[in-house]
């Protein structure tokens, strides 16, 4: 009996395919779509993205996942937000936390009247004493967040530190479990439609033959399916992000466990610290063209503060992305579809958005045989560029606003074009201290004031409807949100009790 | 210029003027900001009626002019919506409130999509507690209940006259200072900016911010900063607009009426009907206007004006220290009335930009932006409406036959292929009006997100019947919009 259903073909088994599969079969009805997953034990994983945002715990809970299996089987820990170390100027750090900076009082943002008190001279806290993310994670402490919109406890969210490996295994058990059928073997060859230029199957190294209806390119850098046979254009953004290469490694558990991702700056890049309930992962990301492989490896062995577990592992790469992510019947998802270094953990992040957009504008089951309505790839495709060019601005502003004088990559940086986009809002925020509002994709209002504060962007007035409130009143609900802040911090328990407690993974529990 | 303009003079008439300047410096009072505002003769003739979209309350709020006060001073009334009747077959209502509830997560509408298509006979606005009040001449007071369920929002017809004059006593106890003038001169400096107005008695009123609120006049704006027009686009030229008497139940929405030669809207209120008549005079003489007008509504119509309608925008509403604001700003196609709404956007984004020092260019270039972007999202309501209509007549033919803007192209083709409404920032509407209006249209997208069929016949089945329970239940509840009115909006 032949299956007369949909057929989606996902190549590649990395966090992208699986992220894609687990949500593709969640999502769409069994009975009119089926899908497959190629993958090759002989072929590599990136797997660097073990930071991730809060929206994965949306993914999760719409797969039914429950959090602390999961966190068990991938030895995570939490993460309330991002440390800067040095990236302002040496010696210099901030975090840019997951929540709120204080709350609107009279319908104006926070940072106005932080701001209005400043100038006024009250002696006001540093900003990361409004937010209960920074100051939880400075403390090293977490709790779940407080449902209760009137606690302070309501006012972060979280997200995750895992070994993307394990994740993506997991998520190979539950996905498989649910019906998505995985291959083992490698693509040899490609067939295509003549007439339509479609994908028409894939040939495996093994000599089997997989037809299908859609294919899912998620074949990692290689974009095996999408650059390789539909040429799709690459849109280059190196001059923004001139970062192409990352030397990774993990290194033993310490005891510094951080409840957040470590960003630190360095002569031709940043190092990243993630410490996970096992092990903790490291890398440097640098740009070729201002050091040497080789010296990059001596710094970031240099910088570990536990013993390497392996040998560094070169990963070569080109920010940027392709200029459409769908053409005809190839979809990329993941680094197929395009690059931004880890510096805001948006890799994962990416692909969620990228799969339950692809589950919402999938091609209707009865339309196989016949073409696409081409409208669900321009939606796709619109969606996707969205989501790409805001994570870039906001990653270039790390860059260009910094007083690291004197090192040639940091020099180049601060001193190089920008987006007319980017420009627009640096300009805003200097003159009023005025955020971005947008609605769609990243980043929210408050991570924007935090990484512009932190590095040490100070806008020159703020919003006069503050002026309008009473200073005194004001100056009191600063001291007293910081207050609260505080108490409630303190009432939580230690990030690696709490871990201990709620889902320690088995080996680190036995240990 | 050196220092943040603490002196604002607005240039204007009626209720652009005087919701300008009296948000201005209820906002920015505090702040030190004194408004000053030149009153230009008013062009207003009696029986000229507001339509308002849901937002304008709260603009409202930060006047400080609560609702009863509101009615009881206009005489206005509610607005849940538009009833569009075309000449043939079923209306279709266009409600700001709520259609149907998310089920298992999904939006409501795809699975009213998929059951019509099995043969429920249910209509898109049966699932709407706004809609089913306004059918029944009720209005729909939020509770525990439908704030659960949805969006209750609502608009209101405000007689403009009487709202003008409420604006104007806001803004005078808030301590605007009042200027009248039959025109004004415009004083500039070397750099093209405005120094000072001089009202015809001579008196000179500086500023170091202009605001023109005169509407299509646009007497400070003018010449400075290009209008971009519209006009070969758009379907109707013209505007006959009359006055007809109450009707006995005041309809808690505004009618808009298909016909061949155009299309003929009615806003009720408890002072009246204004009945407004589009069409253009290629194919329709202005001299046979009123007749068909009549005939159309079916109302006795007095004060009656024909205008000339000039559809565009400017690409920079603010340029140099004049800021455009309403229709000196924007005029669209008047099919959903939208002229107060577009007045209140610009004020909004003025007072979130009030410049805090004398080089504002950042606040000029944010809100050219963002202003340029929203009237772009409203332009394209009726560019949708058009471009979609399936109407009989020259009027609606040559409406199908204009070219459409990128975005709507867009938008059109998304929903077509997947009843989706492509999501894009700075919408005035929710995607479940866009989608009324799309099936309105008569609009029926090819499929649906795919995610609904995992949703079994019998759940959809029971969720249809609760959501319609819930809606006939609630709707009953109701007080008639008269009634309401007595009680909460001063009699009468």
């Amino acid at each position: 009996m032949t299956d007369s259903r949909f057929h989606i073909v996902i190549v590649g088994g990395g966090t992208a395919g699986w992220m894609t599969a687990s949500l593709l079969v969640r999502r769409l009805p069994a009975n009119d779509y089926r899908i497959t997953l190629i993958e090759s034990d002989e072929i590599g994983t990136v797997g660097v993205g073990e930071a991730t945002l809060p929206h994965i715990k949306m993914f999760n809970d719409l797969l039914g996942i429950d959090e602390a299996a999961f966190m068990r089987a991938t030895k995570a820990s939490f993460k309330l937000g991002i440390e800067f170390r040095d990236w302002d100027r040496p010696g210099d750090r901030y975090i840019h936390p997951f929540g709120a900076f204080g709350e609107p009082w009279g319908g104006v943002e926070f940072q106005h009247h932080w701001l209005r008190a400043r100038a006024a001279g009250h002696p006001v806290a540093a900003l990361g004493a409004y937010s209960f993310a920074v100051s939880a994670a400075e403390a090293h402490v977490f709790d779940l967040p407080d449902e209760d919109p009137a606690s302070i406890r309501s006012t972060y969210s979280y997200a995750y530190h895992f070994d993307a490996g394990l994740y993506a295994a997991f998520l190979r058990d539950w996905a498989t479990a649910r019906g998505v059928t995985r291959i083992e073997g490698q693509v040899l060859d490609i067939a295509r439609d003549t007439a339509s230029g479609d994908l028409t199957a894939l040939t495996l190294k093994a000599g089997a033959t997989v037809a299908g209806e859609l294919f899912v390119d998620c074949t990692g850098f290689r974009s095996l399916l999408l650059a390789g046979q539909f040429e799709a254009p690459w849109e280059d953004w190196t001059r923004w992000l001139p970062c192409d290469r990352a030397l990774a490694v993990p290194s033993m558990h310490s005891d510094d466990f951080h409840p957040y991702t470590r960003s630190t700056a360095r002569t031709a890049g940043w190092q990243w610290r993630i410490p996970l309930q096992h092990r903790v992962g490291n890398g440097y990301i640098f740009s070729s063209q201002f050091i040497e492989v080789d010296d990059a490896r001596d710094a970031l062995l240099a910088n570990l503060d536990g013993a390497p577990l392996a040998e560094p592992r070169l990963l070569r790469f080109m920010p940027g992305r392709r200029e459409r992510s769908w053409i005809g019947n190839c979809v990329a998802i993941g680094l197929a579809s395009g690059f931004l270094e880890p510096l805001e953990s948006t890799s994962i992040y990416l692909i969620q958005a990228a799969a339950i957009d692809l589950a919402n504008l999938m091609p209707r089951a009865e339309s196989r045989g016949t073409p696409f309505d081409p409208a669900l790839a321009a939606e796709f495709n619109r969606l996707t560029t969205m989501q790409y060019e805001r994570v870039r601005d906001f990653l270039i502003l790390h860059y260009i606003a910094n007083r690291r004088e004197g090192e040639p990559l940091w020099d180049y940086l601060r001193h190089m074009p920008v987006p007319d986009s980017l420009a627009h809002k640096l300009a805003l925020f200097r003159a009023r201290g005025a955020l971005p509002n947008y609605q769609f994709g990243l980043f929210a209002r408050d991570s924007w004031l935090s990484v512009l504060v932190g590095q040490g962007v100070m806008p020159e007035g703020h919003d006069r409807l503050a002026d309008s409130y009473d200073l005194a009143m004001v100056t009191a609900k600063l001291d007293d949100f910081a207050g609260r802040i505080a108490r409630g911090v303190r009432a939580m328990p230690g990030h690696a009790d709490f871990i201990a407690d709620y889902c320690a993974a088995p080996a680190v529990a036995a240990a | 210029m050196s220092g943040a303009p603490n002196r604002v003079v607005v240039v204007g008439r009626d209720a652009a003027l005087w919701l300008a300047a009296a948000a201005l410096r209820r906002a920015l009072g505090g702040a030190g900001v004194e408004v000053a505002a030149v009153e230009l003769p008013a062009r207003l003739r009696p029986g000229r009626v507001h339509a308002s979209l849901p937002p304008l309350e709260a603009l409202h709020n930060r006047l400080g002019l609560d609702e009863a006060t509101l009615l009881r001073a206009t005489q206005g009334g509610y607005a849940l919506g538009w009833n569009l009747v075309p000449p043939a077959g079923a209306p279709f209502f266009l409600a700001y409130g709520s259609y149907g509830a998310p089920i298992d997560g999904n939006p409501f509408f795809p699975y009213w999509l998929k059951a019509r298509g099995l043969g429920m006979d249910a209509a898109f606005e049966d699932f709407s507690p706004t809609a089913m009040a306004a059918r029944h001449g009720r209005v729909l007071l939020p509770d525990a209940e439908t704030e659960t369920f949805g969006r209750t929002d609502y608009g209101y017809h405000l007689p403009a006259l009487a709202y003008a004059g409420l604006l104007k006593s806001i803004a005078h106890r808030a301590g605007v200072t009042l200027h009248q003038a039959r025109d004004v001169l415009v004083e500039r400096d070397e750099t093209g900016d405005i120094r000072a107005v001089i009202a015809d008695a001579g008196v000179r009123i500086e500023g170091a911010l202009f605001v023109d609120a005169s509407g299509s006049d646009a007497v400070l704006a003018g010449d400075a900063q290009p209008f971009v027009s519209w006009t070969a686009e758009q379907a109707a030229d013209r505007l006959l607009v009359g006055h007809a008497p109450r009707f006995a139940a005041v309809p808690v929405y505004g009618e808009t009426r298909i016909a061949r030669d155009g299309w003929l809207a009615l806003h009720a209120t408890r002072g009246g009907t204004q009945v407004s008549f589009a069409y253009n005079s290629r194919n329709l003489p202005d001299e046979d206007a009123l007749a068909a007008a009549s005939a159309l509504a079916a109302l006795p119509l007095g004060d009656v004006s024909i205008e000339t309608l000039d559809a565009g925008r400017r690409d920079t509403p603010w340029a140099g220290n004049c800021i455009a604001l309403g229709a000196a700003a924007c005029r669209l196609d008047p099919l959903f009335d939208l002229d107060l709404h577009v007045a209140q956007l610009g004020i909004v984004h003025l007072l979130s930009l009030f410049p805090v020092s004398g080089n504002f260019a950042a606040e000029r270039d944010e809100y050219n932006r963002i202003l340029g972007s929203t009237l772009a999202r409203l332009h394209d309501v009726g560019a949708v409406f058009h471009a979609l209509n399936r109407f009989e007549g020259p009027f609606w033919e040559a409406a199908r036959a204009a070219p459409v803007p990128e975005a709507v192209a867009h938008k059109i083709a998304a929903f077509r292929a997947r009843a989706e409404i492509a999501p894009m920032e700075d919408e005035s509407f929710a995607p479940d009006w866009w989608q009324a209006l799309f099936v309105g249209l008569g609009e029926a997208p090819r499929s649906w997100p795919p995610a609904i069929d995992t949703t079994s016949p019998e759940r959809i089945k029971d969720e249809f019947r609760r959501v319609l329970g819930f809606v006939k239940r609630k709707v009953l509840d109701q007080p008639a919009h008269d009634a309401y009115l007595q009680l909460h909006g001063g009699g009468a």
